[in-house]
């Protein structure tokens, strides 16, 4: 095995400037190939941190106008979702409805406390009304099942406006406020990334709103969907529900808004794929321009080792060796440039990772260990194809001729 | 005197192509044990040819070669390369030593392919260059010994398989009549110390005339013996 490296270090070291120049485009080839994964995978990240942290399983919807005259109905009737539709729905669909939720949203109303006071918008929810949106949690607890249950008076406060009305955030806990002139309790304490939205239970909502217990929208939780039809037909039949309680016309595209969560993020996930597959392919073919430079001064090193060949067929190298010992050096210079290229790669990655650090499009740069174990798979076989055409070429001509060769 | 070392019975060879060229017409002959001899002929006597058939370099179309108990026949080019490392000793005229490596690493390369370590088989290599008068010599690259010299380590790589036989191809021919006559004597006092079978091709007759034997082909075939 030393032997082997001896032999391959004297024939490398012999050539050094054509063996750097060839290493060099490997190591190119490898370093933008990293730069490559790097870059795509901080896009994914990013996406993965937005959009698709938010919850996945859904499809909302929300009431509309009618766009077809239908059963003795107008067209241009407002279609408004009530209370009631949220059972409706979920004994009819039982089993693709896992969780059904609403919301009811208020308009601006004063929350003042002992020190100071803000005006926000108010939404009514569900407990599962953080899990869809992505908003993480900072201090307390969200809305809860019995909250619900009683029509508690709670509330929870963004981290901006809590600090308003309590000096810091973590204060506000157990606090009391005053909204619509009723006294509110502090429970918890939200860090969106977006908007400024204040939360109470939905049936403390319905209750402060009176009148008709209708909702803004419809958030339906799916199980036992997997597939983009199956989001479909979910859709579908959520629609039909509706419309036979709500007497709209089934094709009626205006009646009723849906937003299928489910299928968008399904959309999503295969484009981020398809994303990441295409520049591994992009990568690959850098690489392997670089890897044609190396086959190519393959050939050119055996051809002119012809002669020194045929000697040592001569005297007594079997075919096997010479490949091996071909192949070998071809591996070698692949490899140590790979990692040089790979080492390279990884800084600049490291470099521009602090520079995007806080970017909205671009997310952790980063390239895993399990990266590295591909690029190193993908570089052996590489030097392996490289040398392996030059070193057959070599073996074709027999030792007689090879010595006459020079 | 024992069984011949080499025997060739009827061994014909053609060169294909659009005109086919016999180059070797019916070859018999037989070189014992010990000999020294050489083989001498014109260029197109197919001498060459001969050469390479007995340094299993070239395969041959009909007819038998055994050497040393061997047969030689449409050998793969494994067990072929297995044999010239273990049976043939070869130096050329044009030396073919490896330009990057120093006279012990050139002396010691035929055991690296027989996988011997690197400290034995430099240590063997440093015997044989001793034998050869040039351990001073050892760490020399080829560029920087004289030709004489080259041809020496030559002698001394043929030697550390510890073959059979010695084939020489014109191995004074890039070399000054006072180096030659250096080589040759070289050559003479292996053979009588030794007992080493040394065949040299040859189309100088001062070199023929230093050895016991002169084998003559003419047009593929081997003229009648005459002993010198």
């Amino acid at each position: 095995m030393f032997d082997l490296a001896r032999e391959i270090g004297q024939t490398l070291s012999n050539n050094k400037l054509r063996t750097s120049l060839t290493g060099l485009s490997v190591a190119w080839g490898i370093f933008m190939l990293i730069i490559l994964l790097g870059m795509s995978q901080g896009v994914v990240n990013s996406f993965n941190e937005g959009f698709m942290s938010q919850g996945s399983n859904y499809i909302n919807i929300w009431g509309g106008r009618t766009s077809n005259a239908f059963k003795g109905y107008k067209e241009g009737r407002s279609i408004d979702l009530k209370e009631s539709d949220l059972n409706v729905i979920d004994s009819r669909n039982g089993n693709i409805v896992d969780n059904i939720s609403s919301s009811i949203s208020g308009s601006s109303v004063v929350i003042s406390s002992p020190i100071d006071y803000i005006s926000s918008g108010y939404d009514g929810v569900f407990p599962d009304e953080l899990d869809k949106r992505g908003i993480p949690l900072s201090y307390g607890r969200f809305i809860n099942e019995l909250d619900l249950e009683h029509r508690r008076k709670v509330v929870v406060l963004t981290e901006q406006n809590a600090a308003i009305l309590f000096k810091t955030a973590e204060n506000a806990i157990g606090k009391q406020v005053k909204m619509k002139d009723l006294s509110f309790t502090v429970i918890g304490v939200i860090n969106p990334r977006f908007g400024q939205e204040t939360y109470i239970p939905f049936t403390t909502a319905l209750a402060l709103k009176g009148g008709d217990s209708v909702v803004d929208g419809i958030s339906v939780e799916l199980k036992n969907v997997y597939t983009m039809e199956d989001g479909e037909k979910a859709e579908g039949d959520i629609k039909k529900t509706l419309a036979h309680t709500h007497d709209f016309d089934t094709e009626d595209n205006g009646a009723v808004h849906i937003w299928n969560r489910f299928n968008q993020h399904l959309t999503m996930s295969s484009a981020l794929n398809v994303l990441q597959l295409v520049v591994w392919l992009i990568g690959l073919f850098t690489l392997l321009s670089g890897i044609i430079g190396v086959s190519n001064i393959m050939f050119v090193s055996v051809k002119e080792r012809t002669h020194e060949i045929g000697i040592r067929r001569a005297i007594g190298a079997k075919p096997m060796s010479i490949l091996i010992q071909i192949i070998t050096e071809s591996v070698a210079i692949t490899g140590i440039f790979g990692y040089i290229g790979v080492f390279f790669g990884i800084v600049i990655i490291e470099f521009l990772g602090k520079i995007f650090e806080g970017s909205e499009f671009i997310g952790d740069v980063t390239v895993d260990i399990s990266i590295a174990i591909k690029v190193t798979i993908v570089l052996i076989i590489a030097g392996c194809l490289a040398g392996l055409f030059p070193a057959l070429k070599a073996l074709k001509v027999k030792p007689v001729e090879a010595l006459r060769d020079e | 005197m024992s069984s011949p070392i080499i025997t060739l019975k009827d061994v014909n060879k053609t060169y294909p192509g659009i005109v086919p060229l016999h180059v070797l017409k019916g070859i018999n002959l037989e070189i014992g044990r010990g000999e020294l001899v050489s083989i001498m002929g014109a260029s197109g006597s197919g001498k060459s040819t001969l050469l390479n058939i007995l340094g299993i370099l070239d395969n041959y179309d009909t007819g038998e070669y055994v050497l040393d108990g061997t047969l030689i026949k449409n050998l793969s080019e494994n067990r072929a390369a297995e044999l010239r490392n273990k049976m043939i000793g070869f130096v050329f005229q044009s030396f073919n030593l490896i330009n990057y490596k120093n006279a012990v690493e050139n002396v010691a390369l035929p055991l690296f392919y027989q996988g011997v370590s690197r400290k034995k088989r430099n240590k063997l290599a440093m015997e044989q260059l001793d034998r050869m008068g040039l351990a001073d010599r050892a760490h020399h690259l080829p560029g920087e010994l004289s030709g004489g010299q080259k041809q020496r380590v030559a002698i001394a790589r043929s030697l550390i398989t510890n073959p059979s036989i010695i084939l020489a191809d014109e191995p004074t021919g890039a070399l000054d009549s006072k180096t030659s006559k250096e080589v040759m004597d070289v050559f003479r006092d292996l053979n009588s110390s030794t007992g080493m079978t040394i065949i040299i091709v040859t189309h100088d007759p001062g070199v023929g005339a230093k050895t016991n034997r002169i084998i003559r082909i003419s047009d593929g075939m081997i003229l009648p013996d005459e002993n010198v």
